[in-house]
């Protein structure tokens, strides 16, 4: 296949899923600041109003955030700086006038049934009780490793429209390939 | 000390802390890439202050857009600080500002309200159109 063929399915592939931005591959929180800055920019064209920019950003955030800090998938070292590099996905579109968040992200399968133990809690979970359950967690000491992101997903599911979806898939006897998808 | 300033960056907060007139704000959006980096000097100031034996009135206004989950649990953070001084007897005042039709944010401020007992707390709505 030619160089453009290829390129323009890809494109192709995505534009048929709604997506209009999507990025794959080592991110950093400049990537993350200058994402979410586009990201506002264009919904502002798109006459957005503030709450609503907002409501879709913070998901934007904390999904970026979560990758940044717990993908599997890392590189650090030194360049004149102390620098550390995540590998994910993130993808963001419109469904049914809708603007949803998918993120991707390698995980070690050791960590697979604690994240899936919390995300199906805040999958059960009304609107209310995600209320009460982030104002516990927001005066709770963040549990270890976690470095805070149980308030994270809770902010997730808070802003999200629908329930979150979520899913993993079997890389190897070490790894799987996590996503989650939030519909703002 | 008598002040505390730093100026607001596209994603930390503008942080004007008044300490002789007792008058605190934040103000812009809170998601820095170093979460403790950025608040820890902000927390040490913030005590040394409040350990002030002289202590008057303190106001602070929350006039943040946006703040992003760990920005969250450093903000209960100064909440509870505030909270334990009022407990002691000096006059706490935090004006929760928010933009109309922001509910995110409103129900933000009911959630970091609920559990104080000494501050005198208060909600102020804001003309939309600030920083989106």
């Amino acid at each position: 296949m030619m160089l453009a063929q290829q390129y323009a399915s890809i494109k192709r592939d995505l534009d048929e899923r709604g997506i209009v931005f999507s990025f794959s591959g080592y991110l950093s929180e400049g990537i993350l600041y200058s994402l979410g800055e586009a990201l506002r920019e264009k919904m502002a064209l798109e006459e957005a109003d503030g709450p609503t920019i907002r409501r879709v950003f913070s998901v934007f955030v904390e999904q970026m955030q979560n990758i940044i800090r717990y993908s599997a998938e890392k590189m650090s070292g030194n360049a004149g700086r102390a620098v550390e590099l995540s590998a994910g996905m993130v993808t963001i579109g419109m469904e049914g006038g809708k603007v949803f968040i998918v993120c991707g992200n390698t995980v070690h399968n050791s960590e697979v049934p604690r994240l899936k133990q919390r995300l199906d809690h805040l999958k059960s979970l009304d609107r209310d009780a995600i209320k009460t359950y982030y104002r516990e967690q927001l005066r709770e000491e963040p549990d270890d490793g976690s470095r805070g992101a149980t308030l994270g997903l809770i902010e997730i599911a808070r802003r999200a429209s629908d329930p979150i979806d979520y899913d993993f898939d079997a890389m190897d006897a070490d790894r799987s390939f996590f996503c989650l998808k939030v519909r703002v | 000390m008598d002040s505390l300033t730093i100026p607001a960056t596209g994603r930390t907060p503008g942080v004007f802390f008044d300490f002789a007139g007792g008058h605190l704000r934040m103000t812009g959006e809170s998601y820095p890439d170093d979460v403790a980096g950025f608040f820890g000097p902000v927390f040490d100031a913030l005590r040394g202050f409040l350990d002030r034996p002289d202590g008057g009135a303190i106001r602070f206004d929350m006039e943040l857009l946006y703040f992003n989950s760990s920005s969250a649990k450093a903000l209960m953070n100064i909440f509870q600080m505030l909270e334990t001084v009022a407990r002691g007897g000096r006059p706490v005042t935090v004006t929760w500002c928010v933009e109309e039709n922001d509910e995110s944010m409103r129900e933000l401020g009911e959630d970091f309200a609920e559990d104080l007992r000494h501050v005198v707390f208060q909600m102020r709505e804001l003309p939309a159109g600030g920083a989106p």
